[in-house]
């Protein structure tokens, strides 16, 4: 296919690649062919006949469209000709002839390629006088998109986008002739989850971002290429600013991680770099309140207030949160300080040791585009990672690969063919063993072992009929090239690990256990562990009882690193309760706002610091907050969910005196032990990342430079994991009953009523903020949509609003994680969400969300 | 007039509603043979007669059904019935008359290229012929003559009717694939062409109704009979649409290349209204105007080209020199403004100004300059528009400023009488 062959340009032999399209090998040679409607992402179209040109042929010269027309061996082609340089210029001086030409006040001006064309090929004055034609203008397709019907030039690309790329076909083209405009369906709204990538497609200015629009001029624009910290995919991004205010995102190209998209929440959700909710000076308690402090107080505090319980209650009654939302370089120096500083591994993240995650994460991002199976376990990548998700509808739609999706709701992919198996909470392991025995039995029918006799004999569970189990085992038996990801909802909390042994039985019996990965939905949950920000694991993953690992740290750290192991996350909160934990460092971290009941836990404590961006639930128990800077006021790195490790940038200042993770450690440490300050003299996240690469095998051949723009990936075969068929304990759930009748189901939704909405106004009221139910189920419990509920276990209870969804499961219901002013947290403790509940209809409702 | 009609044998004689009345009307004769001669063949005789596609566009029928019969399956057959084009109506009279015919021709299609789904996508606006068609597919199937087999053949072919809903450019082959598969109708950038990627992604092939019933005598008569009608490079019957000032308007049958004269005078009977003969309008509103000059051009694809005119679909519209032609023009500049699907700029901008100098040149307010710029924005929605909308939306204008010996000093066209006002009922 890609043989070079020769074809001629202008009299000019180029070479090119057998039938690509004419425009890429004219770009390639430097051959400017102007387009509008052609995009490198978009299927040809044809539609705005910018890119005319002349092709020799037997029937004559032919004018035709660069974009559409694949080049053969000996084609020869005139760009400059005559006819060609006219039809492209009346073609252009017809786009213009209804624009309205409001550069001044639009958006796009300074990066419109509208102007560009015209100022390079166009006719220079317009022949025609009559009135421009008027649409609308400042029409709102959503709350984040708004479209200008007068300046679009039909070039058809936020159509195929949504269509090619998100598989939900939003818009269109209304009416007819000149009247022609872009437009939404009646009644409906153009939500798809990676709607704005459209603004970046848009050539002109008709599609504007309502949360941007008006802020800058193009130019005026300091553009940082960075990354995404919103989820694990780490999509590549641009921050745009001014005045050293964070302006926009706009996409960047990396293929290997998102092409060139991004989700809304990506895109848009930008507000955290400048809410006015920010913390912007250090708060100290006195008196019983925070009150505002200098650095110098501050840090003399927490100096004081650490050093007290150490000296009192040793080291180990400290322990740190650390947090999978923030760099790399910040978990680093948390635990370097924790373990080299003040002696204790009490230190964990959320997502760290109590989430049986592969500790490699997922193989990689791109092998969904040669998958010939795409497997997705507990996880729904259309709510956790929108741009992953469209990259699986077009592995389905372009090249018919099957989706086998097992899920505990019926999750927006399943309307892909393949196989969807839906067990309830408890389900899974019959689930699981049935699709090991199904699939070890087609393997013995080519004459493979036997069965061992641990597995469970037992028919799998009615709801999956023995067709759909086979039919699923079968798929991933013979897939060559399976993309297998499981994700949070079985990774975690009690039962978690029967469940994954089961999986792992599965996988490891259908012989791809290589390509078993997980799927992290926070952004830095694979680097937070990979630093060390683990209560079981040093820098690199690697054993506490790991002398080499231990020699080579204590010596990059001149200290001694303690033998006895931490406590996890939920460890130091229990701990904290039992008066076993005296002292707290919660670096962005939020227990309280998972579950208030973590408030009485941490009340407990003789000391609290809290180093965050806002005031959030835990740091209004702190004795001293730190302001934090975000993920656009300092440099640093995050590893995204494939091990990839990518620069994040610095773009603007912190926000008052806010200041880096990094900083306010290295102070904090250099304060604390005086006599370590050769192990604490580095004065740049950059020069924290080059100690990193020492801390950290895995890392050791990158440096600041050589991520590059598009980040380095640590190999998978740098750690080995063991994934062998093995006996496993089913986990099992308290069963339902007649006090607690449904099964309690958590997860992720895209727009959730998390802080990184509430920082950004215009998005906060986005999706449904509520818990779900089975519409049959709703009926049987005299329940209607929008009616206030109470959601009751044995741990506690919180009121939401209900909505009623045919794609949950009857028998359970689903509560979303961050659901706003209903943490979920509070229905389970620290076993986990694999619990029942009861629900019941709230008389008086529910305050409104503000 | 030695010709007798062939395609349009039947039409008054045999029953329309009734299968039993076309099979004693020699129905089902073709397809029989057709059985017997094999796909292979009935491409043979198809490509050896040189059928040009009588839709408008005069593609070789026979290159189509070889392309098609080639590909592998599924793949589609689709009788294109949209007739719209202004002036043109023999669809209409073939499928309220002999509307089994067609469903005869679209049964040797689909067999000759191995289609087991075939389509007829009739106008929207011919309720009479949705219904008879409707009927005559009802009727074979009720025989048993389609679906599991055709005749007595096993050969699983479904036949579906389908129909438009009022949009010209529907017809256009791309348009209308999209329309069938439920989307709104926009032309498709060609290549590929629909033999390989049409209906669905599927290999297709459509074809225009009268090119479809073409096939039932030539596979009972053969190539070298088809031939002896009309020119070598266009052969064979062909069905005209008389209509305008013209005394004995309606459907003619006759060969290819019949003069244009015998057509007006000997099959119309002349000229009405003034009884002298302004311009003729051939092909419709994406045709050509020619003038009395040119009534001895024959009436085939090729010998029109050469006098830069075109047959298109076979529409003969007459003007007598009393018409208002500035109206005229109105008529088919609001006719393009108005179907202009508007994907593509040069047409769906290029059309409307394009009425805007009509607008004035028929309200007598042209403006210097104005003719240089409808030249020049004709010239560019012919070479830059997508499909053939765009690319004949001007050639109708561009011949009638061209031949009617438009005057810009006065505004008027010397060889049409009263200027302006008299004609307002056709505009
Ligand atoms: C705007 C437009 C309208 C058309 N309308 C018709 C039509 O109504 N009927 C038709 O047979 N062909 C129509 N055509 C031509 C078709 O695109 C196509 O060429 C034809 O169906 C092929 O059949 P044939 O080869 O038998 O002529 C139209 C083309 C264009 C550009
Ligand atoms: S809105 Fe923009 S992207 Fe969409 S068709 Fe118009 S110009 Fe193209
Ligand atoms: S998919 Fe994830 S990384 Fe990509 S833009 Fe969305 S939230 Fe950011
Ligand atoms: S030429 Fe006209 S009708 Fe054809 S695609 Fe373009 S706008 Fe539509
Ligand atoms: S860029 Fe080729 S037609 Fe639009």
């Amino acid at each position: 296919m890609s043989d070079w062959i020769t074809i001629t340009i202008d009299g000019r032999q180029i070479q090119a690649k057998d039938g690509e399209l004419l425009t890429d090998a004219a770009r390639r040679a430097g051959i400017d062919i102007p387009v509008f409607c052609s995009h490198p992402k978009l299927d040809p179209l044809g539609a705005c006949r910018m890119c005319l040109v002349e092709q020799e042929t037997p029937r004559g010269k032919l004018l035709i469209t660069a974009c559409t027309t694949p080049v053969r061996e000996g084609a020869v082609f005139h760009v400059s000709s005559e006819r060609a340089v006219d039809a492209r210029q009346g073609t252009l001086e017809l786009i213009l002839i209804n624009h309205p030409l409001d550069c001044p006040i639009c958006d796009k001006g300074g990066e419109c390629p509208l102007q560009d064309q015209t100022l390079k090929h166009g006719p220079g004055k317009s022949h025609f006088w009559e009135e421009k034609q008027h649409k609308a203008k400042n029409y709102p397709l959503s709350d984040l998109v708004l479209l200008d019907q007068e300046r679009c030039i039909i070039c058809w690309r936020c159509i195929r986008y949504l269509q090619e790329w998100e598989d939900k076909p939003q818009l269109g083209l209304f009416h007819r002739g000149g009247e022609t405009v872009i437009d939404k369906f009646p009644g409906t709204e153009l939500n798809a989850y990676t709607s704005g990538n459209v603004i970046d497609l848009c050539p002109v200015g008709a599609l504007t971002n309502r949360l941007a629009r008006f802020s800058y001029r193009p130019w005026e624009l300091e553009k940082t290429p960075s990354i995404c910290t919103h989820c694990g995919q780490g999509c590549n991004l641009r921050i745009d600013s001014r005045s050293h205010r964070v302006r926009r995102h706009v996409a960047r190209e990396n293929p290997a991680v998102n092409d060139e998209w991004l989700c809304d929440k990506g895109r848009f959700a930008d507000g955290i770099s400048f809410s006015a909710d920010r913390l912007t000076v250090p708060l100290v308690r006195k008196d019983g309140r925070l009150q505002p402090a200098t650095w110098e107080e501050a840090l003399s505090r927490v100096v004081e207030g650490l050093k007290e319980v150490v000296d009192r209650s040793g080291p180990q009654a400290v322990g740190a949160l650390a947090s999978a939302k923030v760099s790399n370089e910040a978990n680093y120096l948390l635990g370097k300080f924790m373990r080299g500083v003040l002696g204790s591994n009490n230190i964990d993240y959320r997502e760290g040791s109590g989430l049986l995650a592969d500790p490699r994460g997922l193989p990689a991002l791109a092998d969904v585009h040669s998958a010939d199976l795409i497997v997705l376990i507990g996880c729904d990548p259309a709510e956790e990672m929108p741009v992953l998700a469209n990259f699986i509808k077009r592995a389905s739609i372009r090249r018919s690969v099957p989706l086998l999706i097992i899920h505990a709701r019926r999750p927006e992919l399943a309307r892909y063919p393949g196989v969807f198996l839906n067990p309830a909470p408890g389900e899974e392991i019959p689930l699981f063993d049935a699709l090991t025995r199904a699939t070890l039995e087609a393997r013995m029918e080519a004459g493979a072992e036997a069965i061992p006799d641990w597995l469970s004999a037992e028919t799998p569970p009615a709801a999956f009929p023995a067709e759909a189990v086979q039919e699923a085992a079968r798929l991933l038996l013979n897939a060559e090239k399976p993309f297998i990801a499981y994700g949070m909802d079985y990774a975690w909390g009690f039962g978690a690990r029967g469940i994954l042994a089961a999986l792992v039985n599965w996988v490891a019996a259908a012989g791809h256990t290589e390509r078993l990965g997980f799927l992290h939905i926070q952004a830095n949950a694979q680097g937070a562990g990979d630093v060390g920000a683990l209560p079981h694991q040093l820098p690199g993953r690697r054993p506490l009882n790991d002398e080499k690992a231990r020699a080579e740290l204590e010596a990059l750290w001149q200290s001694t690193i303690p033998a006895q192991p931490g406590l996890g996350y939920s460890g130091m909160i229990d701990a904290a309760a039992n008066g076993l934990l005296k002292a707290m460092y919660v670096m962005a971290a939020d227990p309280v706002g998972e579950k208030p009941a973590h408030a009485e836990a941490l009340k407990q404590l003789s000391f609290l610091v809290v180093q965050e961006l806002f005031l959030t639930e835990t740091a209004k128990l702190a004795d001293v907050v730190l302001p934090a800077a975000s993920y656009a006021e300092t440099s640093g790195t995050f590893t995204n969910t494939e091990r990839r490790v990518q620069r994040a940038p610095q773009a603007v200042r912190p926000l008052g005196k806010s200041a880096p993770d990094w900083l306010i450690l290295m102070h904090l440490a250099r304060r604390f032990a005086p006599d370590k300050q050769n192990a604490w003299n580095t004065t740049s996240p950059e020069a924290v990342f080059a100690e990193i690469t020492r801390a950290v095998p895995q890392y050791r051949d990158m440096s600041w430079e050589n991520l590059g723009e598009e980040g380095r990936q640590w190999p998978w075969d740098a750690l080995s994991v063991s994934r062998e068929l093995q006996a496993h304990n089913g986990g099992l759930l308290n069963e339902p009953d007649d006090e607690y009748p449904f099964r309690l189901v958590v997860g992720n939704q895209l727009w959730d009523g998390g802080t990184i909405f509430a920082a950004t106004p215009q998005m906060a009221h986005l999706g449904i903020q509520a818990a779900r139910l089975h519409p049959d189920d709703a009926a049987s419990l005299g329940l209607a949509a929008g009616d206030a509920i109470e959601i009751r276990s044995q741990a506690g209870a919180i009121q939401t609003t209900l909505h009623l969804d045919p794609n949950i499961k009857p028998g359970t219901i689903f509560v979303p994680f961050s659901l706003r002013d209903a943490p979920v947290g509070t229905l389970f403790d620290s076993r986990g969400p694999r619990t029942v509940v009861a629900v019941s209809k709230v008389e008086a409702p529910v305050a409104a969300p503000a | 007039m030695s010709y007798r009609p062939i395609l349009t044998a039947r039409i008054g004689k045999v029953d329309p509603t009734s299968l039993d009345d076309y099979v004693a009307h020699g129905g089902f004769q073709a397809l029989k043979r057709a059985l017997a001669l094999g796909p292979d063949a009935i491409i043979d005789i198809v490509t050896q007669a040189n059928v040009l596609g009588r839709g408008g566009a005069a593609f070789p029928a026979g290159i189509k059904w070889k392309a098609v019969s080639t590909e592998p399956g599924p793949k589609y057959v689709v009788a294109n019935a949209d007739e719209s084009e202004p002036g043109t109506f023999k669809d209409r009279i073939i499928m309220e008359g002999d509307p089994f015919s067609l469903v005869e021709g679209v049964i040797i299609a689909s067999y000759a290229v191995g289609a087991h789904q075939a389509y007829i996508y009739i106008r929207g606006e011919y309720p009479l012929a949705i219904t008879r068609v409707q009927n005559a597919v009802d009727a074979c199937y009720q025989a048993g003559m389609l679906g599991e087999r055709i005749l007595d053949r096993r050969y699983p072919l479904d036949i579906e009717v389908r129909r438009g809903a009022g949009a010209y450019i529907c017809g256009e082959e791309t348009a209308l694939f999209e329309s069938i598969e439920g989307k709104r109708g926009f032309p498709r950038i060609k290549p590929p062409f629909p033999t390989q990627v049409g209906l669905f992604g599927r290999p297709t092939l459509i074809n225009n109704v009268e090119t479809l019933i073409n096939a039932l005598p030539l596979v009972q008569h053969g190539p070298d009979w088809f031939r002896t009608m009309g020119p070598l490079d266009s052969p064979g019957p062909k069905l005209y649409c008389l209509s305008g000032r013209i005394r004995r308007p309606g459907l003619v049958e006759a060969p290819m290349g019949t003069t244009l004269y015998d057509l007006i005078y000997n099959y119309g009977g002349g000229v009405t209204g003034s009884g002298e003969l302004g311009g003729v309008l051939l092909g419709g509103a994406a045709g050509t105007f020619v003038t009395a000059d040119d009534l001895d051009v024959f009436m085939d694809f090729g010998s029109l080209r050469e006098i830069d005119a075109a047959l298109g679909s076979g529409v003969v519209i007459v003007f007598d020199t009393s018409v208002d032609m500035k109206a005229v023009l109105r008529r088919i500049a609001r006719f393009f403004a108005h179907e202009s699907c508007g994907k593509c700029y040069p047409c769906q901008l290029g059309t409307q100004r394009q009425l805007e100098i009509i607008e004035r040149l028929a309200a007598d307010r042209l403006r210097p300059g104005d003719l240089q710029l409808l030249s020049e924005v004709g010239q560019t929605m012919t070479d830059a528009s997508i499909c053939g909308l765009g690319q004949t939306a001007h050639s109708a204008i561009r011949t009638a400023l061209k031949r009617f010996d438009f005057d810009p000093s006065t505004g008027h066209f010397a060889r049409f009488g009263p200027p302006s006002g008299v004609q307002e009922a056709l505009a």
